[in-house]
Parts: structure tokens; sequence; C-alpha cells
């Protein structure tokens, strides 16, 4: 397996894998910041401003028609969270030259269109263009307020909300629609500014090139500024559960969404994490599951019954989505299933089919360039050094005594149930 | 085995008809760990009232052809999702308007997991029970799909265009539909549109294509199928008008969403003719409409849409829309607005700056796509079953003129042919 080849310009950490099988060039640039209340919605609306304009193309419409003419490159970015960190994503992905009759590199143009948005914006005296700042601050607005469409995210994210209520968690990665109101172009500009000095920042490339090239277009495209690269911190995975919350929320919807919220006490970086793993495989990850098999297949209660690992903060999340007037069997069953996983019961054949699962997942991630990349960002993120080579072999060599271990440290923590306005 | 290499991407086919009329393509993926393998029969969502050779005609609930695909994962022995998984293989399974889609991804026993693809949906396993037991399933997710307002402005939108094509019913049908379905019925259109002469198998990834064709030749040869007439597919005459001009659905949104669509009056293109429509259209629509084009700047700046604003070309021999749309705060506005830029570019015509430069991101995400299994087998799937092939389409986006899509944009955008599908809030 082909490995990164690692670099380091002033505070930009360099991932490079050369590799010829794509046609394409994978590029991102992951910007990390702790979650903080005072930060996080700046934060937040920095690349959607970045993205209206740079000092070399101020106007919109050009820097959009500059993508198009690097035969249609993809440009995007994501704000989220892993662990208590809030990450700005900037992805750019663009061919490689061989398939077209191209007479730039566009290697080396997506590098400096990059380069451009993140550290060259338009400025207009000393500030973001007002204009700009006005637009993107609806757009992040409209984004928060889009949550609610989506019921199934919706019950999710309050699920998260409601359980991580005393931690930084609780944050949803786009911030807070009360605080846009009050952000001035100066303002966002000076968190810009602070941002780019703090920020950890990592940028990968993944596509037929090498660690000097990269080195050499990168140091020619970012307006790098001086110092070292930051670290992330390891968020505590660590909480005490003293009573289960409930909470149920109204809305016209029809059909209910059960979320149900558990910590695992286990984080990316402990040797317990293979464990975690298989946990969450075996309870509901796969349609073989316990969930699938027990909630769908044997009651009939939902279309969608699974469970979701957040491996960096230790939480593991489940959700379905079920008729109203089955609310307290659903649940029932449910703690059934982490009942039975806390007895261990646990077939071979469960936990084969899951060890196969997972195995087939960190393989098949090879094929792709920004799981590659992804996958690769954990250790950036943890420090915890594991290939996923290893990681495949730790998996392998899990027993059904360290997910039962791992069964009895989990704790139930919020049941939260999204439902229609009837009083039943 | 016929070899087929298309140089210009760097990719080699091969191609195997079987003698029971299964076609079989494999692309071999240099480099790649995971092999990704579909199974498709070209029946769908529409294909509602069919006959086989000289039998009369018949008409089945809505929805079956989804709730089939539901109940072939169910066999005598169990559940065959847990074969899949003591194999290592990840699988799953989709209904579309024209076909049904099984597959699977793994990157170890490719040819066990071949098998068990093969086997399974070659092997029909439904009774009262078992079908009973799948109506609850799936109405939750006829539900799940109800609260979903991306999904309710989407099929609005085909529900107003279309007053008699089937390909404005619900894909999963509806609670009531799908309670007529019986064992009876599922097995009737399972003889017929799950014969190997009416699907395809194509697997792409990490495979040596001989070793797959002989896996496939030895395990077809094992299984008897008796020789099957023509299918016929019916379908009521479709006027050309649009049914609702608009259609308002309510449901608590944070904003508006609104698509408009239009609904195309020349629907009997096939194969060749229907795909370089596609590529027209939908290089008409970037070069007007797009993320660099004027309008969506314009639009943009009048806080008209967001970033969820889209536009897509949906055709097949016998119906044709596009879809523009996405979250508004005024869809009225929006609507005049985009109606006001198409009657200018009717006058003047498609900037051939623009056209050039959505011709070059057209390229560019074609051959993006080829980097990815999935998407390799869902095109090339999708345009062999309208009788064309995905790997023809680099070529049409690449002669198509500026004369053909002005054309193009004349031909689709006739006022008289447009529905709009809201969704909103309820009103307080």
């Amino acid at each position: 397996m082909t490995q990164f080849e690692r670099g380091q310009l002033q505070r930009i950490r360099l991932h490079v894998l050369p590799t010829k099988r794509f046609k394409t060039f994978a590029i991102s640039l992951f910007a990390g910041l702790t979650l903080d209340e005072a930060t996080v919605t700046p934060v937040a609306l920095i690349p959607f401003v970045l993205r209206r304009g740079t000092a070399n193309t101020p106007e919109t419409i050009a820097f959009r028609e500059k993508l198009d003419d690097l035969y249609g490159a993809g440009f995007g970015f994501d704000v989220y969270k892993r662990g208590d960190s809030q990450i700005v994503q900037f992805r750019m992905d663009v061919i490689n030259d061989a398939f077209v009759s191209s007479n730039t590199s566009l290697l080396a143009a997506s590098l400096q269109f990059l380069g451009d948005v993140v550290t060259d914006p338009l400025l207009e005296n000393n500030k973001f263009r007002q204009k700009y700042v006005d637009a993107e601050k609806t757009t992040l607005k409209k984004r928060l307020e889009a949550i609610v469409n989506d019921k199934i995210r919706y019950a999710a994210e309050r699920c998260l909300e409601e359980m991580c209520a005393d931690e930084p968690y609780r944050l949803h990665p786009l911030g807070k629609l009360e605080q846009i109101d009050s952000i001035t172009p100066e303002a966002l500009y000076k968190h810009y500014e602070q941002w780019l000095e703090n920020a950890a920042l990592d940028l990968y490339v993944v596509g037929d090139t090498s660690l000097e090239e990269v080195t050499q277009l990168v140091t020619g495209a970012f307006k790098l500024i001086a110092g070292t690269p930051s670290s992330y911190s390891l968020p505590n995975v660590n909480q005490t559960v003293k009573e289960v919350k409930k909470v149920t929320e109204r809305m016209d919807v029809s059909q209910g969404k059960l979320n149900m919220g558990l910590r695992t006490g286990v984080g990316y970086d402990d040797d317990a994490y293979p464990a975690v793993l298989m946990y969450n495989g075996i309870l509901g990850g796969y349609p073989h599951s316990k969930l699938f098999l027990n909630v769908r297949e044997k009651e009939s209660l939902a279309y969608y019954a699974a469970s979701r690992l957040d491996g960096h903060k230790g939480l593991c999340t489940i959700q379905s989505g079920i008729e109203f007037a089955n609310y307290e069997r659903a649940v029932a069953i449910i703690q059934e299933q982490l009942e039975s996983m806390r007895q261990g019961n646990l077939s071979e054949l469960e936990l084969d089919q899951t060890k196969a699962m997972i195995s087939n997942h960190l393989r098949e991630l090879q094929d792709s360039a920004y799981e590659m990349i992804a996958y690769d960002f954990n250790s950036v993120l943890t420090g915890k050094q594991r290939s996923a080579q290893q990681l495949l072999e730790q998996v392998q060599a899990v027993t059904a005594d360290d997910i039962v271990k791992v069964a009895q440290g989990v704790q139930l923590d919020t049941i939260y149930f999204l439902r229609d306005r009837k009083e039943a | 085995m016929q070899t087929l290499t298309y140089p210009n991407v760097q990719e080699t086919l091969y191609r195997e008809v079987l003698d029971n009329g299964l076609e079989v393509i494999v692309l071999p993926k240099e480099g790649f760990n995971k092999t990704y393998a579909t199974f498709a029969t070209k029946y769908g969502s529409v294909d509602n009232r069919f006959s086989v050779g000289n039998q009369p005609a018949a008409k089945v609930p809505d929805g079956i052809a989804h709730f089939l695909e539901h109940k072939m994962f169910e066999e005598p022995t169990g559940d065959i999702f847990a074969v899949f998984a003591s194999q290592g293989a990840s699988a799953n399974a989709f209904t579309s308007f024209d076909r049904t889609v099984y597959l699977f991804s793994a990157t170890e026993q490719i040819n066990a997991n071949l098998e068990t693809l093969i086997n399974f949906v070659q092997n029909p396993y439904f009774t009262d029970a078992n079908v009973e037991k799948e109506k609850g399933i799936i109405e939750q997710e006829i539900n799940m799909y109800r609260d979903n307002p991306d999904w309710r402005v989407y099929f609005g939108l085909i529900d107003a265009l279309y007053h008699e094509h089937p390909v404005h019913i619900d894909i999963a049908g509806t609670v009531e539909s799908i309670r007529q379905i019986d064992k009876e019925t599922l097995y009737r259109c399972y003889e017929t549109f799950y014969h190997p002469s009416n699907m395809l198998l194509f697997v792409v990834g990490g495979v040596e294509a001989e070793e797959v064709f002989k896996l496939v030749r030895d395990n077809q040869s094992r299984k008897s199928f008796e020789p099957q007439g023509p299918i016929g597919r019916y379908f009521e005459n479709e006027p050309s008008s649009v049914k609702i001009a608009r259609k308002v659905t309510e449901l608590p949104v944070s904003l508006p969403k609104c698509m408009i669509g239009f609904k195309e009056k020349k629907t009997d293109l096939t194969g060749e003719a229907l795909l370089r429509q596609e590529v027209t259209t939908k290089l008409m629509l970037e070069a007007l409409i797009g993320p660099s084009s004027k309008l969506y700047q314009q639009l943009y700046e009048n806080d008209l849409i967001s970033d969820s604003f889209g536009h897509e070309f949906n055709s097949s021999t016998g119906y044709a829309f596009s879809v523009i749309g996405g979250d508004t705060p005024n869809p009225d506005e929006l609507i005049a607005q985009i109606r006001s830029a198409v009657e200018d570019t009717l006058e003047r015509g498609i900037e051939p700056t623009a056209f050039e430069r959505s011709k070059r991101k057209k390229i560019g995400s074609y051959l993006r796509m080829l980097n990815s299994p999935e998407a390799i087998a869902g095109e090339f799937t999708r345009y062999r079953f309208r009788d064309s092939n995905m790997f023809d389409v680099l070529d049409y986006y690449e002669s198509c003129t500026l004369e053909e899509i002005n054309e193009r944009l004349r031909e689709h955008f006739d006022f008289g042919q447009l529905a709009v599908s809201i969704v909103e809030s309820p009103a307080k």
C-alpha cells in the first residue's frame, strides 16, 4: 500500500499520496479550531464569504467561471465537528491533464485557486466586501433554519444537542442563528485573521504528483503565515450518566423519529477502539445487526433502525422511524438489544459477519482518494498512528469478551422522540 | 466474449450475451481493491401494465416493482443480507422509474459474492406471511418519504406534469395500493421481468474478465429458463399538456421549496437520439442557469435562491422533462425572473463563451465520474436499458455545437408546457 509523504510549510502540514490510480487530483485543506460558543458562528461564516471572491478574482461570476475553465474543477467546503473541534474542510478535485488537451497544469492552477481562496481573499479597506458578507449571512441563516426540513437529520442533531447540553459538542458546526446578525465585515475579518493564525492546517493531495511538486506549488500559491503547525486536543469521552434524559418534541410529522444517544467511554485513540467498532457493528451498523433484525425484520416496526458511531467523541447513536403509537415498544426492543450485548449474547456468526463487513470497508476506502484522506486525517486529529491495515488486523483480533467489556461500559444517556402534535 | 476499448478514457470493456439472453459486462479496473457488481432488470415503477408473448395485458398495483425488490432479499434459508455479511460484502438494491438494481461491493470472496447475487435474484420466495409482514415495513418507508419536503416537491412536480403516464406514480406506491399486493401478483411480475433476457449483470473493479464470464456461464448453465416472448409494455395516451399548472403541498419548512419543470411534447425518441437530446439539454441548462451563469448570480444576489438551487433533465421513451429549482422565499418572483431571462436568451441565443465553459465542465465531471465504480455501473446500466452506450457520451459532449443547444433551448422552453410544484408551511 502506498503511503502518504509528509512535509511542512510554515503553519501548514502537507500530506501527499502519489498514485496513478485515479483520473483526478483530490485536494483537501482542513482548518480546525476548538469548538467555542464565542467563535463558532463567525468561523462557520468565513468559508461562505471566502467562496465569493479573491483579491485576484473579486467577482463571484468570474470566480465560478475559473472553475469551469479548469474542466469543471469541483470546489466545495464543509463545516463539521470532530471530537471537540470545529473543522472547515475545503475540497477540490480536478481531472488529470493527461485526459484533456490543456496547456496549463490543472494541479498547479487548482492549488493556486485554493491558495487564493484561503489566504488571499478580496478585501476592501481592510475588511471583507460588505455585500458578500451580507449575502452569506443570509445564506448561513437559511442553512441553519433549513435543518428542521429534514426530520431524520433534525432529530439526530436535536438528540446530540440534548445529550451534550453541558459540553461544547452541543454547538452546531454552523453556529448559532442569533449570533449571525451582529457580525460586521470588520469583525469577520478579525476572526479570519485569528483563524488563519490559530487553526490547525492540513493540506492533502492525492494523485499523480509528488511531495516535492506539491511543496513547490503550495509555496507559490499560498500566502503563508510564519509559524509552526497547531495541533488538536482530545475531547473528554468519560462522562458519567446520572439519569437517562427523555425528551419529546412535537411537530407536524407523519412518522415518529426515535433517537437514542449512548456514551461508550471509548475514543479513537483508545486501545478498545476496534472493540467499540465491533460493538456498533453488531448492534446496528448493518442489515445483519441486532437493531435491523429485531426492530425491522422481526417486528415490522420500522423501515430503518440503525446505530452510528462517532468515534472521536465516543458516542453511539441509534435512529429509527416508527409509528407514534409504537414508541414504548420500540424503546423496549432497543433496550433489550443493549442488554443482550451486555449479557454477552453474541454469536460466532455475528462476530464473523461484522468483522467481514468492517474489514471490507477498510479495504474499500483505499479505492477512494477522499476516503483515504479522511482516514489519514483521523491520526492528525488524535495523534494516534494506526493505519487502515493495522486497524483491520486489530478488528480481526477482537474477541466476544472485548465487546462485552465495551458493552458494560456503554451508558444510555438520552432518548429523544419527535412526534406529531396530537395528544395521545 | 467481445472486447470494446475506449482509448480516450483509457477503459476496456468485455461483453457477452449468454444463450439464455443474459447480458454480462465486465470492466476491470487495475489497482482497485473493490469489486462492485450490479444485477439489474429492466423493470421499474412505470411498468404497471404489461404482457408477454400473446398473453392479454395485465394491470398491477402501484409500487409492486419496489415491493418485489424488498421481497427478493428473503430466501427459504433466511435473510440474504446475512450471507453477504458472512462473505464481507455490503449489499443493497433500489427501484427507479425504469429499472430495479441489486448490488454488492466487496474486496474479498468475489466469486462467492457473485454467485450469491445471481442466485438470490434468480430465486424468488414469496409466502402469504412474508408478503404481509413486508407491508408494515414499506408503510414506514412511505411515511418516511411523506415527511421529506425535497422528495415531496420533486414528486409533486412530476405529478403536476403528467396526467396518465405512470412516471407520476410514487415509486413505492401508496399505503392503499401496497395493501392489494399478494404473492400471486408478485410471482407474475417476477416471471415476466426477471427473465435473463431482460437483465444485465455489470461487474467493475479488481476482477479478471474471463474468470467472471466463466463463473456466470457455469452458474447459468445449471439453471433452465423457458424461452420467453417479447415483453409488451402499455401506457395510456399522455396528453401533451401539463396536468396541473401549479401544485402546492403543505409541510412545515423553513422556506418554500419550489421546482419548475417543462414537459417535452415529443417523447418518441429512442437510443442515440434520446442520448443526444439528454446531452444537449444538460449542456443548455448548465450554460443558461448553472452556478457560473449570469442568471444564477442574479437570482442569488436577489436572494431568490440558495446553494440548494439546481437543475436536471429526466428523459426516457415516453416522458421527458426538466426540473429547475430549490429553496426560495418567493416562488412567484423566482419564476418571473427565470422566465424573463429565458425569454431574453431565446432572442439572443446562448453566449458562445458560456457554452464552451459548460462543455468543459460537463466533460470534466464525466471524467471524474469514471473514478467511481458505483457511478460507472449505475450510468452504464441506465444508458444500456435505453439502447445507448455510456461511453459515447463523451463524444457527444465534445461534438455538440452552439447551434444545437440554441435549437434545444427554443424547443424546450415552451411556457405553455410549464408546471410548478411548491412545498410550503401551512398558513398559521
